[in-house]
């Protein structure tokens, strides 16, 4: 068991393309991390430092207590689940998973006690005989767990290990990962582009955009209290809406004007932070549940329904209104059919802040 | 309509390739059918079966054995061939795995001059590289392994690089994790996923390298005398040709090299084609 820690890393690749810009972060011994982001924000390549399958150009990196940054990866006590699960294709399962025992010389009715009570947890006993190429998708996932249960590692870092598999299966091994944390309690590092699997999974999320590491804090945190517009558009499916305003102030209190009208910022959201920006230019962002089509005397915006998404449990509105394109996530009893105008509003004390210029969150 | 003119197609098609089959084996056959005449008859009646008269037993295989030194040529083929070919796997399988894997300017270089060396004939370096191997005392069984290295290496280093480059790299990384070094990631994970090609390297090689007659000629000559050209010695003064006997020894040099392209055939077609599609 590990703490991983990582002081103003930096990786920069021939050429001085800068993957991974002066992060700093602090994992938690038993701590299920996830690393998310869109594509070449450089979650993956982080790592990989971690792994020692990348060399860091600048900055620490500890495992431990012990700086590991010239440690080749067969020293760092770590297994790593590949995206592509990369099961060595001549070798049985078993073979697979006691590869890594074998290599560190693990005696031999060890080597099977421990792929034989590692099948069991992961329910692929009946495969040890097979080759990759006979198992499915998911049961492939399952080995590739199972290399990795097998060695008993201080930190299990996992690069992507559901994307290759269909939504259902994911959302089944989704569980199982969570629930192989909580048996195994060891160190989790997962890396994904799916906030949907952050967000379910991790203890805590780290999200990163061009390199630099934009918030790290647990999954309500980060979906209540985004800092800036980049992990509030991120962290949320359907995604925030933002929409530009101008804050005025009249009769001692603070309205925000769009182009579709005026709402009145609450009273209890104003403070000194706040009131700085009267008179100026500001970003309302509103999560989708927090746009209601049944709205009260107060705040009324209007719009036309573009296209109206039944999903069962609830519908999303898509308005186009003079402030852009809304969705709204609403009850399935909704009157709103495509093409109609509707009236609504802003749940004004959940709406967020953000600057402008800086896209930072204005509290 | 259309089906009945694909049929017509179909038997046309098949017509020809079984034409150009028995083109093919032809001459296997007309060899084989005359190891077992006597000689007179060989070249009088070269098409046609053994009769009573004509049928000579294994009188000319034991002929053959006798005069040529048969069995000490075969040993050293075999040598020759096996080691050659075992080296050639190894060093090449190797070789493109680091230019595979090691992106440099060097790496680029090396491939493209072993793509080159594929289109240079071997009668351009023939005397050069004669003269070489005597310099070099490379001009014993164990010296002439190193020069097929030379000539199997263009085309074995491209067919394995080929492969290689269809390995997904996360594989050898797992095997780093797992605890392997660069030398056990290679031996332990990334050779035994290059078996169909590297079966297609060494049957390709045997092939050449067991029939080859003009390399061991010029280089090794008559001291280690190999398969090709102890038949060739059959060959007496004025033109007088033993045929019953060099029929006999040519079956006998056939046979090995037939039984290991058909006990590995199946793996050519799979190591031609690997690397060829991304799987």
């Amino acid at each position: 068991m590990a703490s991983i820690t990582l002081k103003n890393i930096n990786k920069i690749y021939p050429g001085g393309f800068r993957a991974v810009n002066n992060v700093n972060l602090e994992i938690k011994d038993k701590e299920f991390v996830v690393l998310v982001g869109p594509s070449g924000c450089g979650k993956s390549t982080t790592l990989r430092m971690i792994a020692g399958l990348e060399d860091v150009t600048q900055g620490e990196l500890y495992i431990g207590d012990k700086m590991v940054n010239f440690t080749p990866p067969k020293d760092r006590d770590i297994a790593m689940v590949f995206q592509s699960y990369a099961l060595y294709p001549d070798k049985t399962v078993y073979k697979n998973m006691a590869f890594g025992l074998e290599r560190h010389k693990v005696p031999k009715d060890e080597i099977k006690r421990r792929v034989d009570e590692a099948a069991k947890i992961l329910g692929i006993e009946h495969l040890l005989d097979r080759k990759p190429k006979a198992l499915s998708g998911g049961q492939r996932q399952r080995v590739a767990l199972g290399r990795a249960i097998v060695r008993d590692p201080k930190v299990f870092l996992l690069d992507e290990p559901l994307s290759n598999l269909d939504a259902k299966l994911r959302t089944a091994m989704r569980t199982e990962i969570a629930k192989l944390h909580k048996r195994l309690d060891t160190t989790f590092v997962y890396v994904t582009h799916d906030q949907t699997e952050a967000m379910t999974m991790g203890d805590r999320i780290v999200v990163m955009k061009d390199g630099v590491v934009q918030q790290a804090d647990t999954p309500h945190e980060l979906y209540i209290n985004p800092c800036n517009m980049f992990v509030a558009g991120f962290i949320g499916s359907p995604q925030m809406n933002f929409v530009d305003a101008v804050m005025k102030r009249k009769e001692g209190s603070y309205y925000l004007e769009t182009q579709n009208g005026t709402v009145k910022l609450p009273d209890s959201r104003v403070n000194e932070n706040v009131s700085a920006y009267e008179g100026k230019k500001i970003k309302i962002g509103v999560r989708p549940e927090d746009v209601s089509d049944e709205p009260g005397k107060e705040n009324v915006l209007t719009g036309t329904v573009e296209v109206s998404e039944q999903l069962g449990s609830e519908v999303y509105l898509y308005i186009s209104s003079p402030d852009g394109r809304i969705t709204a996530r609403v009850s399935p009893d909704t009157t709103a059919k495509t093409g109609s105008i509707i009236k609504y509003t802003f749940n004004m004390n959940k709406i967020h802040l953000f600057d402008p210029q800086t896209q930072e969150a204005v509290r | 309509m259309t089906e009945k003119s694909e049929k017509i197609k179909d038997i046309i098609r098949i017509c020809i390739l079984t034409a150009a089959a028995l083109l093919f084996v032809a001459p296997v056959l007309i060899v084989l059918m005359n190891s077992f005449k006597e000689k007179l008859f060989i070249t009088s009646e070269p098409f046609k079966l053994p009769s009573a008269d004509t049928f000579a037993g294994l009188r000319n295989f034991t002929e053959g054995l006798r005069k040529t030194g048969f069995i000490s040529a075969f040993g050293w083929s075999l040598f020759i061939t096996v080691g050659s070919v075992a080296v050639i796997v190894l060093f090449c399988s190797m070789t493109a795995w680091y230019i595979t894997r090691v992106k440099s300017r060097f790496t680029s270089f090396l491939y493209y001059a072993f793509v080159f060396s594929m289109i240079v004939p071997f009668q351009m370096v023939m005397f050069t590289m004669t003269k070489t191997a005597n310099a070099l005392s490379l001009d014993n069984p164990l010296g002439i392994i190193l020069i097929y290295l030379g000539f199997g290496s263009g085309l074995s280093v491209f067919m394995f690089c080929g492969f290689i480059k269809s390995i997904p790299l996360e594989i050898e990384e797992a095997a780093m994790i797992d605890g392997c070094g660069p030398v056990r990631t290679f031996f332990s994970v990334v050779f035994p996923i290059l078996k169909p090609t590297a079966i297609t390297v060494a049957i390709l090689n045997a092939m050449w390298i067991w029939n080859d007659y003009l390399l061991p000629y010029l280089v090794i000559g008559s001291d280690y005398k190999t398969v090709p050209i102890a038949i060739q010695y059959l060959r007496g003064g004025y033109g007088s040709v033993d045929m019953g006997a060099m029929m006999a020894m040519l079956v006998l040099a056939i046979i090995p090299i037939v039984v290991f392209y058909l006990s590995c055939q199946k793996y050519i077609i799979k190591g031609v084609a690997a690397g060829a599609v991304k799987g």
